[in-house]
């Protein structure tokens, strides 16, 4: 009985130290998604009551051109942010960790877009990008280049959105790949050095290797960004011009808050939400079987 | 550990059939009778008001509540803006009908009546208006119409305006053109547009929202009326008639073949621009007033561009939404307060302070329409005449606010060249079909 009453006081004692974290999950994050799956098999607008539909939305789904269009825009916006985001990162903290004068001074600067919140940066970049009245025209014009619609553009948009994206995001990169560079194997350098390794050979056979788990790590973090982009597509373009920049998370917003469709709004949060779990799996996998401990 | 992880199970199973249980909307109350019936006005009672204002006149609905309490001991008015954003307070309001906790007065755009009627909690205050305490004739007949849904009253209108032709005078002088008269035909409109434009300065002769939302939807709904077109024909899609078409086309051709209309993509860039001085004209409403003169801009407001001579605008009136909690005297109590608030003693303290026009035909005698007509020279007095020719309203049924938003995306394709105003406006009324029949 002893024995017994003891499992069940660790037990309970276990419980009380994961029980309001678990409760804040469950509140906050595993009661919306029950909910949603719910009202993903009805028609509902928010205030009337909803009507059963079964399956129906989630079959709309694959005749909707528009999702489709949000889609390969989304994907786009995936194949062109997170490679340049991970280059681009990696880059910088190789540049940063160098012995350089005032390198604190450098990465407070390359860190400072991240911590502005991405609402504010698509704010500011939506007045520099404007074709019109905007900084980036004003640039091309003194170096003789003709003027640009960027963001007014449905060409042009998608890349305009994503240097905005990369201007927040490199902080974040670089600064988890200066973390990785701070602890690398000082003896493995010293060793390939006596060998007679260039600066170069050791860059590409050391130090990039090395930073393997966290570029894993980086794809699969960069690659939920950017199909997640929101805030920077409601603050410059509201989807357009003609719905040429809607990404998935946008589309579901304009579904469910301003046609007010919560019931098929929910179903491509859903639809969305499966391709984002297997490709994160797959990444887990993929990592293990090669043996690259990122997860 | 097993029988922990089966009472985790048990509660887990628990929970999501009280998750299901939500999007029920259990709890609508009882509609049968008056939500009123058998009112004790000396009864205590709370009240919670949801303003949608934000700032100064927020600060001002609360000092007016002070007022209304002081004089009404047994009345407790709970007051707050309700969301951070007027446009947030349908789905706040939607969150509160599924918990079950709503406001019993909230301000609500008037697209959203037939939305808000559909809930059940509106109460129906078709006999309190027709009270003669009540002067409902005084409100302006858009507003009366935006209120109503299916031959019933859900609110009481709150703000109410209409959209006029604003110019800029320093612009027009630099062009030489004259200024736009109340007699203008949509080609003078036009001309002048294009008179204006200068892209070497980037002047535009005028702008259009393409966000696609409402903004850019309602702006098309006059040219279509004053050509003899309808929005709906009962329950179906009728802006895509010849007179809808011909109202796009005339839009479109000032922004691809004149290119003297700026087309804004989110909606929030024009107004600026027009203060600055980068576009002539706008079709907007009195809600400019308070910024026109906070940025000195040398102004001038004429009715819009007419058709044949109709010069008939449209009107976007906001209300007052009051709703039933079975219990007569907070029903009651609401209703006393929302007279009291839209009473002709007190709307100009009220909405003729924070710019807006006045609620009431029978305010412009009063001494603070004098006021307001003085501050906000010349736009006040011109809005307050436009009036006249808001002549129909937006229609208040369910499935207007998902039509708008295809009408508005179809509106912005067109402005930008990509598609032909016939076959947008076709499109449009193909995928609204199904939100005006089913709701």
């Amino acid at each position: 009985m002893a024995e017994r009453r003891g499992v069940l006081a660790r037990g309970l004692t276990g419980w009380a130290f994961a029980g309001p974290a678990t409760l804040l999950v469950v509140g906050l994050s595993i009661f919306p998604t029950v909910w949603a799956f719910l009202i993903s098999r009805t028609r509902w607008n928010g205030i009337a009551i909803p009507r059963p539909l079964g399956w129906a939305n989630y079959r709309l789904m694959a005749e909707d051109p528009e999702l489709w269009d949000s889609v390969r825009h989304t994907f786009v916006l995936t194949a062109l942010f997170v490679p340049s985001s991970i280059l681009g990162g990696m880059t910088v903290a190789i540049a940063l960790s160098q012995q350089v004068r005032l390198i604190k001074f450098y990465r407070t600067c390359i860190f400072v877009p991240f911590v502005a919140s991405s609402a504010a940066t698509g704010i500011l970049a939506s007045y520099v990008f404007n074709p019109q009245f905007g900084t980036a025209n004003e640039l091309l014009r003194r170096i003789g280049l003709p003027p640009q619609q960027f963001l007014e553009d449905p060409r042009q948009v998608l890349v305009v959105i994503c240097l905005i994206a990369l201007w927040g995001q490199i902080g974040f990169t670089a600064v988890v790949y200066l973390a990785r560079l701070q602890d690398r194997p000082k003896d493995l350098i010293e060793a390939a050095m006596v060998d007679g390794a260039g600066r170069f050979r050791i860059l590409w056979h050391i130090i990039v290797p090395e930073l393997r788990p966290v570029t894993v790590f980086m794809v699969v973090w960069q690659t939920i960004t950017a199909l997640q982009l929101f805030d920077l597509v409601y603050t410059t373009t509201r989807g357009g011009p003609l719905s040429s920049s809607t990404t998935i998370v946008y589309y579901v917003f304009e579904l469910a808050f301003q046609t007010r469709r919560y019931g098929y709004g929910s179903a491509v949060a859903y639809g969305l939400f499966a391709v984002t779990m297997v490709l994160t799996v797959g990444t887990i996998l993929y990592s293990r079987r090669s043996k690259v401990e990122a997860f | 550990m097993k029988h922990i992880s089966r009472l985790f199970l048990a509660t887990g199973a628990a929970f999501i059939l009280a998750v299901a249980g939500c999007t029920n909307s259990a709890g609508v109350p009882d509609n049968s009778k008056d939500a009123a019936e058998g009112y004790d006005p000396k009864a205590p009672v709370t009240l919670t008001w949801w303003t949608g204002q934000t700032a100064d006149a927020q600060a001002l609905a609360e000092k007016l509540a002070k007022e209304y309490q002081a004089a009404h001991p047994n009345v407790t008015l709970n007051v707050s803006a309700g969301a951070a954003e007027t446009g947030e307070l349908l789905t706040k309001l939607s969150a509160a009908f599924t918990s079950g906790n709503y406001p019993d007065i909230s301000y609500a755009y008037g697209t959203w009546a037939a939305e808000l009627a559909g809930s059940g909690r509106a109460q129906d205050l078709t006999t309190f208006v027709g009270d003669p305490a009540m002067a409902w004739e005084e409100f302006p007949v858009a507003a009366r119409a935006t209120a109503t849904v299916d031959g019933r009253v859900i609110g009481v209108p709150a703000v109410v305006d209409n959209l006029g032709l604003i110019y800029n005078k320093k612009l027009f002088d630099q062009a030489g053109v004259p200024y736009p008269t109340d007699t203008w035909s949509w080609d003078d409109f036009r001309s002048a547009a294009k008179k204006l434009t200068d892209p070497s300065r980037n002047v535009y002769g005028t702008a259009y929202s393409v966000a696609g939302s409402e903004d850019t939807t309602w702006h098309l709904w006059p040219l279509l009326w004053q050509r003899g077109g309808k929005i709906l024909d009962g329950r179906k899609p009728a802006f895509n008639s010849d007179a809808g078409v011909a109202a796009l086309e005339f839009l479109r051709s000032m922004a691809v073949d004149d290119k003297s209309m700026y087309l804004d993509q989110t909606n929030e860039k024009y107004l600026p621009l027009f203060f600055s001085g980068s576009v002539g004209m706008v079709m907007s409403g009195p809600w400019t007033l308070y910024d026109l003169k906070a940025n000195k801009v040398d102004y001038g407001v004429a009715s819009l561009p007419g058709f044949n001579g109709d010069h008939q605008t449209v009107s976007g009136p906001d209300l007052w939404v009051l709703y039933n909690h079975s219990d007569p005297n907070r029903a009651g109590a609401s209703r006393d307060f929302v007279r009291w608030l839209t009473s002709k003693e007190v709307d100009p303290r009220w909405n003729l302070a924070i710019g807006n026009l006045p609620l009431r035909a029978s305010e412009k005698d009063s001494a603070e329409f004098a006021d307001y007509v003085k501050t906000y020279a010349p736009g006040a007095q011109k809005f307050f005449d436009n009036f006249a020719n808001a002549k129909q309203p937006r229609p208040a049924v369910t499935g207007y606010v998902e039509m708008s938003g295809y009408v508005g995306e179809e509106i912005s394709k067109v402005l930008q060249g990509a598609a032909p105003a016939k076959g947008a406006l076709d499109e449009a009324a193909r995928k609204a079909a199904p939100a005006l029949t089913n709701g």
